[in-house]
């Protein structure tokens, strides 16, 4: 299986804003995960990806097919899901799932039946197959979307935020789906769950303001804080002083009480507990002191 | 809270570039609005900006723009809901009151300004450089103001409060987009109501309001008053003005400040199913994807099944087919004629009738569901997943297209399927499924294809629905517009010309390969706009058109690319076939090039219009017609004789001006030498060796022939067809300049500085007494006829059948005159039922016996026997009351419909397909049109072929009045006086309505001119009340002496000029009593009011 190699992306919209700076990531086969704030590009790399939106510079390869020469080879392999998207409402989801079908080029109505069903039965809509898709709650909504993404057996998958909207039984679902689909095709997964990158994924990359500030294996990401990071219980009054003097990459309320981490090559002093580096603390150094 | 409402919704008014770009439409639409409402309607002496036509205009505008009342007044409450606001604005404590109120008067004041645009486009419109300042009033404010106050400003109230509440309560877009053209449609229906006070009183636009509640005013008036606040018009206003109101407050009752309405609770919710099963460990089935050509058929089947269903299961759509039909339900009821009688549903009439109110629902359908369905998965957001799909662009442009074009097909046959059913409940059981396809898919569906074709290519250009909308209908108007100012080619005017009118007995004859030829060069144009829709389409996130077009550009794929290069070069080859056909085999004339060639011809050529030319006196021909290639050859002869006082010299000869025409081997029977000065008119000057002297004869020999090459793409050429030809001797060379290539237009005669051109000289002309056509070159003539054509057609002209006989396949028919007579006859030839009869004129010897002959086309029986009678009645009637009938045979012959009249010539009635022979005439409530229009063709073989009357003032009188009285005493000896009576009251309807339209002062019916309202309408009027006044007896004998003293041929005593309504007037003098001499005065030399009681 050939690996996505992604060169040199750059994207800088009418309004100024630069939503991709000089982008370059190695995706092999297997899950790998896009983290990322809210507004840190994402979105824009992944409808990229997906032909959706054309680049200013840069390139992005798929083995030999070169993405933005030829995008319709590409959409022949791709599932994508995209952030946000809506149905036709007065359709079944078995209608709209064969109709995306027909578009993707699975003219056979045999094979077209079994895999909507196939995916009708993974996704858990296989009994509201005939119902309006006008009538869906947004977790239902949510699981046709990855049904359909799923439709031409992708070697792309391409997943933007798709945990939105699901409980915690269906995310597991589509997560165990997702892992079953990974050791085949290449998954990319965007989040800023930072749990499910650390449960899911082989390789990463961790996106702020359109650059990549951290790319690999979590694991090997999160040795990268290991012996550096530190905990401290503080009163809420102090916060902004430790701000000013240590590297605070995360504060958040444990119990009611203020609790800091801060990274440091030497110890900072008494009271600072030293603790296992997790994903989260890395993003969270990557995105505020990165 | 209200006033926040208000402001918020100004602002956000303001804000939006549609606000400025409606006004600037309403404002620009208006500067032209009255020459677009009044397109084609001669407004007479009214002004162009009197208050009436002002009112009249806006009306119309207003209700064409309804449209936009809707996309304004239909969303302040939607807009809500569409962006997801709702939750976050109900939930603030907001009373429902200042809600609403305050969203609709900010909308309201906002569509004020919009519509102002009409106010201030057609005050600047009065003031445009090009305009023709007789045609204005002086400019009065007023004149605008108080018709914009009291016609647009209620309407434009009415509609915003039924937009608003249903945009409110409904909260959809697509009734926000459609009931604006639902209030159209209302309009519409409102046309078919019968009962005029309820028309106008239901009327949303006020416009048969307006022209009810003025029906009385005389032209002085309607230059003067403003629109009346009174009467109709004040109950029309004030009826939709309640309207509106109760539509605003059960609005307002009904609308509650929820987030989710109450249907949303109502659905099942069957969603609680969620068995955790272990499905998921199954592997999924492996699926192989498929991108070949086979495959992409597939996709473009299924895909085009799938947006035509989507379409048909929209609420809106089948919202718009409802209207349709209910508005052919209402319409089609009346397939009334001109002569007030309804016509028999046959197809051809079923058929244009639902062409006609149709086309309206198809552009519609067309150009709404072109942007609805182009933008579909945008509109729901599904457009990135569509997008990242593997399916070729132009394969889901095309399935969109294919799937309004299935939309269309539908409809038609549900069309079709009305029309049968309508034949059906009216005891019509001809049905002709053949003519109802080609009449719909034929005729109908290609423009509509086309288009499509440009609306999608509009969608894609545009990259936005509404810009796409509104880009193909401006594209349909400048098209059409681009058509009236000169661009007329078919090659270069979108979509080609329309197909020529169907006939029972020609079928769509020659016209038909033009048509198609056209078409398909267009089809191929279409195609090319669809692959450049393709590579346009929106893909993603990308919206800059060049970036599209590039990124499209390099999408296109070999195969896509090489079919575009194909369909180019088809296209171009077949624009040059057609090319060839139209502009090198035949000649192109644009409108501009005719108008100076015939001004040139008139500068050239007015010099010799009195110029002494012989007169034809025998004329004998042998015509070989070839109606399957539309060909014929004559050869023959003229005998011309000098009848002036000088000798002659030169003998002009003007060849028919049309291609495709030759004029050959003119000779004399003395030497003659050609001058060519102006051969460019086909006008040849033969300067005889030797002058003929007063008295003297000259033959002349000549042959001609027709020989069309190719074809022309402008539905001409009705005269030689392959069934049902037509023509009369005017075909045939003539003598001298010839006034009917005059340009007619007075504006166009003063861009070529021509004097205004007089419809007809004075009574006392002395030039033009002495003819009795304009131009005649003839006094009367002997006529000798061998005509051949194709079997089994049968071939007629005026004369006695003398032999008949068949060779090689050929037909042959040898006719001849036992008399003289007018130099005036036809050729027709067709493939011909007959009807034969015959009678004894009451008035002719005893033993004279005239053969009655009706030829006509198979399946057009009805009327026959009616005819028959009408003739045999007439012939009684006139030869008894006026002179013996002079003909051995009288012969009615059917002519197909590409033209609607019947016609008089020696011994023979063309009489057109279009009126008297499918009329389905109810004794107990119509007049027989059919027995009066045969007894009023017959009657002109006294008035006009007996008598000719001379070309000045008053002609027409003698002419076409005469036979309208002769009509009327035929047509009451069988029905009654009643029926005359139902007879008068439409003439009296014609001629008001005739009356208000024309431009022209009018002239007592001594001296019409070319007033058809007055020879025609006014003068069965004012003929019947002169035999009322004075007696049937009377004006009889006065006929009598006025057709003895005046008869054109065999009459020693007659001047050597001809007759005019100064000595008809005396003939009536000298039979009516003294008391009613004023009475004459008045009804023939007075313009007087008639016919009021």
């Amino acid at each position: 299986m050939d690996n996505l190699i992604i060169t040199d992306l750059s994207k800088t919209y009418k309004n100024g804003v630069k939503a991709l700076q000089n982008i370059s990531l190695q995706i092999p086969k297997g899950m790998f995960g896009l983290l990322g704030p809210n507004g840190a590009g994402k979105s824009t790399l992944m409808r990229t990806i997906a032909t959706l939106q054309e680049a200013d510079q840069g390139e992005i390869l798929l083995g030999g097919l070169n993405i933005q020469s030829q995008p319709n080879e590409l959409r022949k392999v791709l599932g994508y899901l995209p952030q946000q998207f809506g149905v036709y409402p007065s359709l079944s989801v078995e209608m709209l799932l064969n109709h995306l079908a027909v578009l993707k080029g699975i003219i056979n109505r045999k094979e077209r039946n079994d895999i909507v069903h196939a995916l009708l039965h993974k996704v858990n809509l296989f009994e509201v197959r005939k119902q309006k898709l006008g009538e869906f709650s947004g977790g239902m909504k949510q699981r046709f979307g990855i049904a359909q993404a799923l439709l031409n057996n992708p070697k792309l998958l391409i997943v933007d935020e798709p945990t939105a909207g699901l409980d915690p039984v269906e995310r597991n679902r589509f997560y165990n789906l997702l892992s079953e689909i990974g050791e085949q095709t290449i998954v990319i997964l965007s989040t800023h769950i930072v749990d499910d990158v650390k449960e899911l994924c082989t390789k990463m990359a961790i996106i702020n303001k359109g650059n990549v500030v951290i790319q690999g294996n979590p694991l090997e990401i999160i040795e990268s804080l290991n012996g550096r990071l530190y905990e401290k219980t503080i009163h809420k009054s102090d916060l902004e002083q430790y701000k000013k003097e240590y590297q605070v990459i995360s504060d958040r309320l444990y119990l009611g009480k203020q609790l800091v981490h801060v990274v440091s090559d030497t110890h900072p002093g008494s009271d600072f507990k030293s603790i296992e580096a997790n994903l989260e603390d890395v993003y969270m150094s990557q995105i505020f002191n990165g | 809270m209200l006033y926040e409402f208000f402001k918020f919704e100004l602002k956000y008014r303001l804000k939006r570039p549609e606000t400025y770009f409606f006004f600037l439409l309403l404002f620009l639409f208006s500067v032209v609005g009255v020459e677009f409402v009044f397109q084609g309607i001669d407004l007479g002496l009214v002004k162009k900006n009197s208050p009436l036509v002002i009112a009249k205009s806006m009306g119309a505008i207003t209700g064409l723009s309804m449209i936009i009342a809707s996309m304004i007044m239909g969303v302040p409450v939607l807009r809500d809901f569409q962006y997801d606001m709702v939750s976050l604005i109900y939930v603030n404590p907001i009373s429902k009151r200042d809600y609403l109120a305050g969203r609709f008067l900010g909308s309201f004041v906002v569509l004020l300004f919009i519509f102002s645009g009409v106010l201030w486009g057609m005050m600047i419109g009065e003031f445009l450089p090009w305009n023709d300042p007789k045609e204005f009033l002086p400019f009065q404010f007023i004149n605008y103001l108080q018709p914009f106050l009291w016609v647009v400003l209620p309407t434009v109230f009415f509609g915003s409060s039924v937009f608003f509440a249903a945009g409110a309560l409904s909260k959809n877009l697509m009734v926000v987009y459609t009931q604006g053209v639902v209030i159209f449609v209302l309009f519409m229906i409102t046309k078919g109501i019968t009962n005029e006070t309820f028309q106008a009183l239901l009327d949303p636009f006020s416009l048969t309001t307006l022209t009810k509640a003025t029906k009385e005013w005389t032209v002085a008036d309607r230059n003067a008053l403003l629109i009346p606040v009174s009467g109709i018009m004040l109950l029309n206003k004030l009826f939709w003005i309640v309207l509106g109101i109760s539509v605003l407050a059960i609005g307002y009752t009904k609308f509650h400040l929820m987030v989710v309405n109450e249907k949303a609770f109502n659905r099942k919710q069957a969603q609680k199913v969620k068995t955790l099963t272990d499905t998921i460990t199954k592997n999924l089935p492996s699926v192989t994807p498929v991108f070949h050509t086979k495959a992409q058929s597939a996709q473009l089947l299924f895909n085009t099944w799938f947006h035509s269903v989507s379409i048909l299961k929209l609420k809106s759509f089948w919202a718009i087919i409802l209207c349709c039909f209910i508005i052919i339900l209402v319409n089609s009821v009346s397939l009334g004629t001109s002569y007030g009688v309804d016509s028999y549903p046959t197809t051809y009439l079923i058929i244009e009738e639902l062409r006609e109110m149709s086309i309206y629902f198809f552009m519609i359908i067309l150009v709404f569901y072109s942007g609805e369905i182009m933008w579909k998965e945008r509109d729901v957001k599904l457009d990135l997943i569509h997008d990242a799909t593997p399916i070729s662009s132009f394969v889901n442009v095309s399935s969109r297209f294919l799937a309004l074009l299935l939309i269309y097909a539908i409809v038609m046959l549900s069309l079709i399927a009305a029309g049968v059913l309508f034949q059906t409940l009216n005891g019509y059981h001809h049905y002709e499924l053949a003519v109802y396809f080609f009449g719909f898919f034929l005729e109908l569906f290609p423009f509509l294809a086309l288009y499509t074709f440009a609306a999608i290519f509009f969608q894609a250009l545009t990259g936005n629905k509404f810009m796409g909308m509104l880009a193909t209908i401006a594209f349909a108007i400048i098209n059409v517009a681009i058509g009236v100012f000169g661009l007329e080619h078919a090659l270069l005017n979108f979509g080609g010309h329309a197909l020529a009118t169907y006939s029972d007995m020609n079928g769509y004859g020659h016209f038909l390969t033009a048509y198609l030829w056209v078409k398909i060069y267009w089809v191929l144009f279409g195609v090319l706009l669809l692959i450049s829709a393709s590579i346009l389409m929106v893909k993603g996130n990308e919206t800059g058109l060049s970036k599209r077009w590039k990124s499209g550009l390099t999408q296109i794929g070999k195969p896509l690319a090489a079919f575009g290069i194909v369909c180019f070069m088809f296209f171009l080859s077949i624009g040059g076939y057609v090319f060839y056909n139209t502009n090198v085999l035949n000649e192109f004339w644009t409108k501009a090039e005719q108008t100076s060639y015939r001004a040139e011809y008139e500068k050239s050529l007015k010099q010799f219009e009195y110029f002494p030319q012989p007169k034809i006196i025998d004329v004998k021909l042998n015509i070989d017609l070839f109606p399957s290639q539309r060909a014929y050859e004559v050869a023959g002869y003229y005998v011309l004789t000098n009848t002036s006082q000088e000798p002659i010299r030169e003998i002009h000869v003007q060849k028919l001006i049309e291609s495709n025409v030759d004029l050959m081997d003119v000779t004399f029977d003395r030497e003659a030498a050609t001058n060519n000065t102006y051969s460019n008119f086909h006008y040849t000057i033969y300067e005889l060796s030797q002058s003929l002297a007063p008295g003297d004869t000259l033959k002349m020999n000549f042959r001609q022939s027709l020989q069309p090459e190719g074809f022309e793409a402008d539905n001409s050429g009705t005269d030689v067809v392959y069934n049902g030809t037509f023509f009369d001797n005017a075909e045939l060379p003539g003598f001298g300049y010839q006034k009917k290539y005059e340009l007619q237009d007075e504006d166009d005669r003063k861009d070529f500085e021509l004097a205004p051109r007089l419809q007809k000289a004075k009574r006392n002309d002395v030039k033009e007494l002495v003819n009795s056509r304009s131009g005649s070159d003839s006094d009367g003539t002997t006529l000798e006829v061998i005509i051949s054509t194709e079997a089994p057609q049968t071939a007629l002209t005026s004369g006695d059948l003398v032999a008949t006989w068949n060779e090689d396949g050929r037909n042959y028919f040898h006719y001849k005159t036992n008399q003289r007579i007018i130099h005036f006859y036809p050729i027709v030839s067709a493939h011909y039922e007959v009807l034969r009869d015959s009678t004894n004129p009451s008035g002719n010897t005893a033993d004279e016996f005239v053969d009655l002959e009706i030829y006509y086309q198979k399946g057009h029986e009805y009327n026959l026997t009616r005819m028959m009678e009408s003739m045999k009645m007439s012939l009684g009637y006139y030869s008894r009351q006026f002179s013996p009938y002079q003909h051995k045979h009288l012969r009615v012959v059917e002519f197909p419909r590409y033209r609607a009249f019947a016609q008089s010539l020696p011994g023979i009635i063309p009489f057109s397909e279009a009126i008297g022979f499918i009329m389905d005439i109810d004794d107990e409530k119509d007049v027989d049109m059919a027995f009066y229009v045969t007894a009023h063709e017959v009657a002109h073989q006294w008035w006009g072929l007996q008598l000719e009357a001379a070309n000045v003032q008053g002609q027409n009188m003698i002419l076409e009045t005469l036979a309208q009285y002769s009509a009327m005493m035929v047509h009451r000896e069988k029905y009654g006086d009643e029926k005359v009576r139902q007879f008068l009251k439409l003439q009296l309807e014609n001629y008001k309505e005739a009356k208000i339209k024309s431009s022209k002062e009018e002239l007592p019916l001594a001296l019409v001119e070319n007033e058809e309202h007055i020879y025609y309408n006014k003068g069965a009027l004012v003929m019947y009340e002169l035999q009322t006044q004075i007696g049937e007896e009377n004006v009889n004998k006065a006929l009598q002496n006025f057709l003895n003293d005046w008869h054109s041929f065999d009459n020693p005593q007659k001047p050597s000029r001809y007759a005019t309504t100064f000595e008809l007037i005396s003939c009536f003098r000298e039979v009516a009593p003294e008391s009613e001499q004023g009475t004459i005065t008045d009804l023939l030399e007075k313009v007087k009011p008639i016919g009021e009681n």
